[in-house]
């Protein structure tokens, strides 16, 4: 079994709370989802693994074991072109869960009108397999759900 | 086994939202389904995350494939997304 950690501090919800239709159906992954903290702050990697793609504004962790997680800053982030986003890693780089790699400030893209919820999901995965979804107040790098 | 060649037309090319839509029509079909960016290795159009793992943006050319009766309606669905996305 994986455990998956917040990558953000804030509240997690469920995956159906994230505005965007394709994450909140699950198409994405199943997973759960991080309402941030309104202060600058870093994205921390949910698993121990490889980062296989960073974007600006979204990541994707895989582990050794071939299970890929995806991070996603915000939700129609890629439109902001990297701005307000800070890579702290290199894409290729191997990461232990926890490890910060894009440092970001949730409240500077709520300014701009977009949410900067961060949805959080475990790719090519069955919903059946995520268990134990956190609910409330995470720190960054506290348990947000199992993958088994 | 159908194929076609196409320019991505999609903003963020084949990221987050068009890539979920792309492999829930590519799932649809009964047979293989294949993406390859230009001419590089094809992957299959099932995995999100082989999908996304191709680092797809636009402008880009893939060459999608795919098998079985429904594969031009497969193919048609999937040239769709990557305009729109």
């Amino acid at each position: 079994m994986l455990q998956v950690l917040a990558p953000v501090p804030g509240t997690a919800v469920a995956m159906a709370e994230v505005s965007d239709p394709v994450f909140a159906q699950g198409m994405v992954g199943p997973g759960a989802a991080v309402r941030p903290a309104a202060r600058p702050q870093d994205a921390a990697a949910p698993i121990s693994g490889r980062v296989a793609k960073l974007h600006p504004h979204a990541f994707m962790v895989l582990a050794e074991s071939g299970h890929g997680v995806l991070v996603h800053l915000g939700i129609d982030t890629v439109k902001l072109d990297g701005a307000g986003f800070e890579k702290l890693v290199e894409e290729g780089a191997h990461v232990e869960a926890g490890t910060p790699v894009i440092r970001w400030n949730p409240a500077d893209i709520e300014a701009q009108g977009l949410s900067a919820i961060v949805p959080v999901a475990a790719l090519d995965a069955d919903a059946a397999v995520v268990g134990s979804v956190a609910d409330g107040d995470v720190a960054a790098g506290d348990p947000l759900f199992t993958w088994s | 086994m159908a194929q076609r060649r196409i320019t991505v037309q999609s903003e963020v090319g084949l990221h987050a939202r068009p890539a979920a839509l792309f492999v829930e029509a590519a799932a649809k079909s009964g047979g293989e389904v294949t993406v390859a960016k230009g001419e590089g290795q094809g992957v299959s159009a099932k995995s999100i995350l082989a999908v996304m793992g191709l680092d797809v943006r636009k402008d880009d050319e893939i060459v999608i494939t795919a098998e079985g009766d429904d594969a031009e309606q497969v193919l048609d669905r999937l040239a769709e997304i990557a305009d729109a996305g």
